[in-house]
């Protein structure tokens, strides 16, 4: 049987990049696991004066806001799976673009794999919430997917095969 | 047998910051009968504004070269890779099992004209890898420098790509003319990348380019008021 196809949107909101760098690992893992992918940068909740006045988050948005761009409305329809990457304490965006998606849509039937730099607890379950409040499932965690790129590579491999055994029986329940 | 496809008749996109001419199917463009050339799946004219370029996105399962013809391109991948390629230098990425990279005019002030190239590797799943070499122009002066193979030992060093097939490139004077030695079975696509060419006495002009299959000798002639640039594939 042929596989299904998988499309995974990479959403992460990041600072100084560190949060990028798992990002985009991630992306790595999904692309491993033959998903299509998108990269999306959210956009910063904090005032350009604040970030003005730190000169080292300034050139990496300025550098990120070369690389991405924001998600676009239909990119959520179009995923099976989203991964939610930000800092560690800095949850903040993607809380906000979780309630957009859930005053905006059901997630339900997609999966959300959260990512947070060290694993950090109080971050990944804030995005955790988030998430499963707009519908989405949780794809299963590890305590070395925030660790290191590998470890996120890893995660986005895991997620990717676990939103497509998700989107199999979907799919499999609707032919019965 | 020579078979032509005209510059005019390629895909074409113009983003504003990016204007794109696709010889094969590409992106928004689809026609099946230009999907390819033997393993040859993609080669695309791009100019791109100062400043900008593509974000990132992924790829996978190929062999990625990027001919700069004029300008500077500038590169960055998640195997942390970050170069700036100008005219006279070739990158080679394998995709393989996946890479995520952008690339960028890295000049604010002027464009970036650059051709890409798509192969389909002979296997799956390799390992994704990154190469970059800059050469002499002289050694593609009035004959042809390889610029990519499956030959690691290549003298002059060349790009490694998986996959039989062969990129040359060359820069012939007007009246100046290159000779190509086609082995029995092998098929080959030149592409006029500047100026003007013969090809076996068939007219290119910039951006034309020519499916060859069956022939056994073929002669690339400069035409036009100061010759042309052009690649040649020797393809499986």
């Amino acid at each position: 049987m042929p596989m299904a196809e998988l499309n995974v949107l990479v959403v992460f909101y990041s600072r100084y990049g560190e949060a990028e760098k798992l990002a985009l690992a991630a992306g790595v893992g999904a692309i491993q696991m033959k998903a299509n992918i998108r990269l999306r940068r959210l956009a910063d909740l904090t005032d350009a004066a604040t970030i003005g006045a730190d000169a080292r988050w300034k050139a990496n948005l300025d550098r990120m806001n070369m690389d991405y761009v924001a998600p676009r409305p239909a990119d959520p329809e179009w995923a099976d799976l989203i991964v939610l990457a930000a800092p560690a304490n800095a949850p903040r965006e993607v809380e906000e673009y979780c309630r957009q998606l859930q005053a905006t849509a059901s997630m339900a039937g997609k999966m959300a794999a959260p990512l947070v730099p060290g694993g950090a607890a109080d971050c990944y379950r804030r995005i955790s919430a988030a998430a499963t409040a707009a519908g989405f499932v949780l794809a299963p965690a590890d305590p070395a997917d925030g660790q290191h790129t590998d470890g996120a590579r890893m995660y986005g491999r895991r997620a990717s095969e676990a939103a497509r055994a998700m989107k199999d029986q979907s799919s499999g329940s609707k032919r019965l | 047998m020579i078979t032509l496809r005209k510059a005019e008749d390629r895909g074409h996109g113009d983003h504003g910051w990016l204007n794109s001419f696709h010889t094969f199917s590409f992106a928004a463009y689809r026609d099946p009968n230009h999907m390819g050339f033997r393993s040859l799946r993609v080669l695309n004219d791009d100019r791109v504004a100062p400043g900008k370029g593509f974000g990132a996105h992924g790829h996978r399962d190929m062999e990625i070269l990027s001919y700069v013809l004029e300008g500077q391109l500038a590169h960055k991948d998640s195997m942390g890779e970050q170069h700036v390629l100008g005219p006279n230098e070739v990158q080679a990425m394998t995709a393989g099992t996946g890479v995520i990279h952008s690339e960028f005019n890295a000049s604010p002030s002027e464009p970036v004209h650059f051709l890409q190239i798509w192969i389909v590797p002979q296997a799956q799943d390799l390992n994704p890898s990154y190469q970059q070499f800059a050469y002499d122009p002289a050694e593609k002066h009035g004959k042809l420098r390889l610029i990519a193979g499956p030959d690691a030992q290549a003298k002059p060093a060349a790009a490694v790509i998986n996959q039989d097939a062969r990129m040359y490139a060359a820069v012939v004077g007007r009246g100046e003319s290159i000779g190509y030695a086609l082995a029995a079975g092998r098929h080959s696509w030149v592409h006029c990348a500047t100026g003007a060419i013969t090809l076996n006495g068939q007219p290119l002009k910039e951006g034309d380019g020519a499916a060859i299959s069956d022939e056994r000798q073929l002669a690339i002639e400069g035409a036009g008021s100061h010759g042309g640039e052009f690649l040649l594939f020797d393809l499986a």
